[in-house]
């Protein structure tokens, strides 16, 4: 395929590059805009928040102080946290790629008995939903509270993106291809798991993707359930270094509240570079899927 | 259809499993033969055991590990068996905490009940009266008896006290805010020639205001401040006046400061450092409540001919430049970071107090200013409706066995020695171990590394403490920036609080009180707001819009909002 | 990309029915299962919609009012405007919000330098990652009244804009920081629904000399259109469905009367500290079923001028 490609690409018209090179321009311009606020942050996860507020800082830092990073790293919690939200990404994306890859699939086939009751299955719940009081009580009842699973069951299953794998399958996935395999007399089982599954790199990683960031980010599940510290998951952790200043729990002098305030300030930017620098770095690692995208012809 | 069924069977099992009771576990002891002793200790004669749970501030430590409670065990025979949450955790998952009736505790700490809660979960009998065990409650009944006050706030609708108040008296949240002003900025001003009114030309001088040179931390002496406009003396600034000050420090920013200059800024609307004195100069006995007791009447102050008069006032200062329009909109953060930076920009501001605000080596260019004078003539403040007493803080739930005896070790929060560590910290950690020469607890040195709020945050549980007005004389020496605060206020504030207005007390409401306050409220509060603060961007209301206004919020039944407010405080005196 | 599955019957699929098909069943089961525990078991919450709801006495014991909390909503001076600032924010931000990630990745796909897409593409992604709250703080910064923005507009000879103040700004800067930060990971999923797209077809086209762009709506497009379809829809029936939190932070007093929403309305309703759940409720159900109503319309417009459908 690649040899092919190389060989053609003198052909391309004169047209074709200068679309080529204002495709580059405009991403170019796009990424200095998304750019810049992201500067902003890393500057100012090192600078002076007073000097931040005020407006004196916008291209440089006015000092490199690393403060901030050594109040975050110098929390013991943070570890916990980085260990506990590995598991529960890694663990809980396992669980929910079981659950929505088959099932995205089969929901794919017009040949699925009860299609349409199913798929109205699915829909209400995207909908109507009981709300936090009985969903707690339902936790409880299982037992989860404040345990290592309640942050890896619950949300096995996003219905969103179990369409998004249907529209993939249906758009990717030809007549003909399932004919070829049920010809040599593979069941669906088969076909999914020798035909289908390989051809679905993209979607797969995809869903990696999805979930793992989705986990990764989250905190309201663990906000409400997990109570022991040792469980805590990164977001939590970071988030109660940043909580300050609530009047109920008061300080003793002026300068300390303000102190507080001010290192929450530092904080509040290297937190989220703290928590999302390894989370983007998976990206690239996801993206070679899409390179490999899928061999249609592979049975002609 | 056979599958709805078939879901609707188990959410009946799942909803049937998750109310089921536990069955309690063996015969429970009496309190004889606990060798229960409602004075001395211990407590019990064999150690008993009561879970509570509790939200706890991220900084502190798990109560189990506190020092404070460990000396309580030793010295009580009392286990408690604390259940931390983050106070976030506890806010969301409260109600659902107490409906669990498998896993539910026997007290809650730090409970926050509303007189909502109260009155519903008594009703239901989730908890108990604790009025009727006074008797094991030596240090509450006795404040009960010396504090009618208290009584009467904590006593729900039914007659009977269901949970316990915390009480901390300094005499300062009354009086958020104090105006300050960069005395140095307006001498200069004045020595320049800078400052003329209505074509004349003005000289100010502001003098003193900064503590003496030898003002200590046990006596804090202050210098009288001394402000004269044109050579005499005066009492507090007039508009007029304040707004020439203002207008100068706008023009001449450039010869004062290097950084973009403030001449008047505040907080709209924050818990403290709002614009209630402001509208007091015009007759407001405002809070950002906008609901005040005058001569014994509910008033709300947001309909009141005055407080039109002084949104269309400050709308012009605002279109003037001299209060900024970040009032409307900054956060306390924003607004605080605004006194540091790399050079002074503030003229004037409101806040709390003036170290939280202004970087340490500008402090002493900022003083303190008595209120200013209204075109009435009229020099007041309001009062906010900021509570010393608050309630719902412990209660005690129906399954709870022997309540007595945890009463009996809750009761001894009450005792002022007591308070003071559970406020501050234990001795030996926030306090010397030895009283001072008055007989009072004095706090210790921060060891370094840790600033004092860390200090306290870490060792302190707070929450249940009866730290009434005497305890400051008999107990503790009240911490240095609050008595600092208290001095201020005495000198620059209080005198000056309009008559026959008072605070609306922490009133216990019915439920229909409630319900009525609560579904009229929201909409009020929001529509006051958003059009005050219209107001104040687009230069002021004409009287046809302010009649609409107050139109519409009597349509908004604000009569029966202030009504129920008012059947509750008659009832409350 | 050959036809759809749903036209095309050959012998082997004109076998439809259970006892054929079941194991497709059992790969949905797991799916089935999971949703049956953890959604439709609470689902008896919806009741407190029609409940004077008591948290001391629970769902089970709670008193119904029948349809007082809906009335009570309908007739709240607040109505209409809420339902229209939550419209007009959910919409506008729609039209801009939703062709701009298919752009993107169309345009992205053209590149053929992996690195460089790779580049872009993280950049892009990395928006996403930012808490609300943060966001917002650095929107403040920008847009204040001190801002960079502003500066800039101060340069220019401009008056200072109070963006946060005035209530035209609030849908701008709302629907352009979500743009800022959704568009990227948002077109993660068209990028790769175009990896499956056959180079050969490329190859085939530019033989027959079709133009990048020609390429682009010949090919391309049509590879993504299912997706673009159900996203599309999906989108569409969460129009009503604009969270508070971001709002929230968003919101000043005299902007209130863009910015103040369904969902910022009901959070309010829980700060007085007497939530009412009830209410609450009341508001959240009749915002489903209109986004309900959205869907099936959606779903059937789609159905009309389409193929692709979500049923």
């Amino acid at each position: 395929m690649v040899n092919v490609k190389r060989k053609k690409s003198n052909m391309e018209s004169r047209g074709d590059k200068y679309f080529h090179i204002g495709v580059i321009i405009l991403m170019t311009l796009f990424a200095l805009i998304v750019l810049y606020p992201l500067w902003f942050m890393v500057i100012a996860s090192v600078s002076n928040p007073d000097s931040v507020l005020n407006g004196e800082v916008w291209l440089w830092p006015d000092t490199i102080d690393f403060s901030g990073y050594v109040k975050i790293f110098n929390d013991p919690a943070i570890w916990t946290g980085y260990k506990n939200t590995i598991l529960y990404t890694v663990i809980g994306t396992t669980l929910n790629i079981i659950l929505t890859i088959p099932a995205g699939y089969a929901l794919s086939r017009p040949n699925l008995p009860y299609r349409k009751y199913i798929m109205w299955f699915f829909i209400i719940t995207m909908f109507f939903g009981g709300g936090l009081i009985p969903f707690y009580f339902l936790i409880s009842s299982l037992g989860l509270i404040d345990s290592f699973w309640v942050l890896i069951i619950p949300q096995g299953l996003s219905v969103w993106n179990m369409f998004m794998v249907k529209a993939y399958y249906e758009s990717n996935v030809s007549l003909e291809l399932i004919e070829a395999a049920q010809m040599d007399g593979a069941n669906q089982f088969r076909t999914f798991w020798s035909v289908i599954l390989p051809i679905s790199k993209p979607i797969i990683a995809v869903m990696i993707l999805f979930y793992a960031v989705g986990r990764w980010n989250s905190y309201f599940d663990a906000m409400v359930f997990i109570r022991s510290e040792n469980l805590y998951p990164l977001q939590i952790v970071l988030r109660n270094i940043l909580i300050v200043n609530d009047n109920a729990s008061g300080g003793i002098t002026g300068e300390d509240i303000y102190e507080r305030l001010r290192l929450a300030n530092q904080i509040k930017y290297g937190v989220i570079i703290v928590s999302s620098l390894p989370i983007i770095m998976i990206y690239p690692l996801v993206q070679r899927f899409f390179k490999e995208g899928f061999l249609v012809g592979s049975f002609k | 259809m056979k599958k709805w069924f078939s879901f609707i069977t188990v959410a009946l099992l799942a909803t049937g499993l998750a109310a089921c009771n536990s069955t309690p576990s063996g015969p429970t002891k009496t309190l004889d033969e606990l060798g229960y002793n409602v004075n001395g200790l211990p407590i019990v004669t064999e150690e008993v055991e009561y879970t509570i749970i509790s939200p706890k501030n991220a900084l502190a430590l798990d109560y189990n590990d506190m020092d404070i409670f460990k000396t309580m065990f030793e010295d009580t025979n009392v286990k408690i068996n604390w259940n931390n949450l983050s106070e976030e955790t506890f806010q969301t998952t409260k109600q659902m905490i107490i409906q669990d009736t498998r896993n539910l505790p026997d007290a809650m700490y730090h409970a926050g009940f509303s007189d909502r809660d109260i009155i519903q979960y008594s009703a239901a009998g989730t908890i108990i009266a604790l009025d009727e065990y006074l008797d094991n409650m030596p240090n509450f009944k006795r404040i009960l008896d010396a504090r009618p006050d208290i009584k009467k706030v904590i006593t729900a609708p039914d007659g009977h006290i269901y949970a316990l108040p915390r009480v901390e008296e300094m005499g300062l949240l009354q009086h958020p805010n104090i105006l300050f002003i960069n005395k140095e900025w307006v001498n200069y001003l004045s020595d320049n020639s800078l400052l003329s009114l209505n074509g004349q030309p003005m000289t100010v001088s502001i003098e003193g205001g900064n503590l003496e040179a030898t003002s200590t931390e046990a006596d804090i002496q202050l210098k009288p401040l001394t402000i004269k406009v044109n050579n005499q003396v005066v009492n507090g600034f007039t508009f007029e006046q304040y707004e020439v000050i203002l207008k100068a420090m706008k023009d001449n920013a450039s010869l004062l400061t290097s950084a973009n200059l403030i001449p008047l800024t505040f907080r709209f609307g924050g818990w403290q450092g709002n614009q209630s004195d402001l509208y007091a100069a015009f007759g407001v006995p405002e809070n950002i409540d906008h609901l005040t007791v005058l001569n014994n009447e509910v008033t709300f102050t947001a309909v009141m001919e005055q407080y039109k008069q002084a949104t269309n006032f400050f709308a012009g200062w605002i279109e003037d430049g001299l209060i900024e329009k970040d009032v409307l909109t900054q956060g306390e953060f924003d607004f605080l970071a605004k006194g540091k930076g790399t050079a002074p920009r503030l003229g004037s501001f409101y806040w709390w107090e003036k170290e939280t605000v202004i970087k340490p080596e500008w402090q002493d260019q900022y003083v303190a200013l008595p209120p200013l004078i209204g075109p009435n003539g009229q020099q007041a403040v309001g009062v906010s409706n900021n509570q010393e007493i608050s309630k719902g803080n412990f209660v005690v739930f129906s399954k709870a066995q022997n309540p007595e005896i945890l009463l009996t070790w809750i009761d001894r929060f009450y005792d002022p020695t007591i308070s003071a560590q559970i406020n501050y910290g234990p001795i030996g950690i926030a306090y010397e171990e030895e009283l001072n020469a008055d007989g009072l607890l004095v706090q210790k040195p921060i060891p370094s590394g840790m600033t004092a709020d860390e200090l306290r945050l870490k060792n302190a549980p707070m929450g249940v403490i009866y730290l009434s007005y005497e305890q400051w004389a008999e107990t503790l020496v009240m911490e240095y920036r609050a008595r600092l605060r208290l001095e201020l206020l005495d000198v620059y504030i209080k005198p000056y609080v309009m008559e026959n207005v008072q605070q609306l007390p922490n009133v216990s409401f019915t439920l229909s009180e409630m319900n009525t306050i609560n579904r009229y409220g929201t909409d009020i509060y929001s529509y006051v707001y958003q059009s005050t603060t219209g107001w104040l961007l687009e230069g002021g209301v004409s009287d046809s819009a302010w009649n609409t206004y107050v139109n519409k919020l009597n349509q908004m039944k604000l009569n029966d909002m202030v009504e129920a407010y008012q059947t509750a405080y008659d009832r409350y005196e | 990309m050959t036809e759809t599955l749903k036209n095309k019957k050959t012998k082997s699929y004109t076998q439809y029915g259970v006892k054929r098909n079941w194991q497709l069943l059992a790969m949905l089961s797991g799916a089935i299962v999971f949703t049956a525990v953890f959604a439709y078991i609470p689902m008896y919450g919806v009741l407190i919609a029609f409940q004077e709801y008591n948290p001391a006495l629970g769902i089970g014991g709670s008193p119904y009012i029948g349809l007082d909390n809906f009335t009570r909503f309908f007739e709240s001076y607040q109505f209409s405007n809420l339902m229209i600032n939550t419209f007009l924010v959910s919409f506008l931000g729609f039209i801009i919000g939703f062709p701009l990630p298919i752009i993107i990745a169309l345009l992205l796909n053209t590149l053929r330098s992996t690195r460089m897409k790779g580049i872009f593409q993280t950049i892009f992604n990395a928006p996403h990652f930012i808490s609300v709250v943060v966001l917002v703080g650095m929107l403040f910064l920008f847009f204040g009244e001190y801002g960079l923005i502003n500066s800039l507009v101060l340069q220019f000879g401009g008056e200072r804009i109070s963006f946060f103040l005035e209530s035209d700004w609030f849908r701008p800067l709302f629907i352009g920081s979500g743009n800022w930060q959704e568009t990227g990971w948002s077109s993660i999923i068209y990028l790769a629904a175009l990896a499956g797209v056959d180079p050969q077809l490329h190859e085939a086209a530019k033989i027959d000399g079709a133009s990048r762009f020609k390429r682009i709506l010949h090919i391309d497009f049509p590879a993504i259109f299912p997706t673009i379809s159900i996203i599309l829809i999906l989108s569409v029936g969460s129009l009503l469905s604009v969270g508070y939190e971001k709002v929230l932070l968003m919101q000043t007093g005299t902007n209130l009367s863009t910015s103040e929403i369904i969902s910022t309305y009901v959070y309010k309703i829980g700060l007085t500290g007497f939530t009412e759940p009830g209410y609450a409720a009341a508001i959240g159900l009749f915002n489903s079923l209109i986004n309900v109503v959205l869907l099936i319309i959606a779903n059937y417009s789609a159905k009309k001028f389409s193929e692709n459908s979500l049923w």
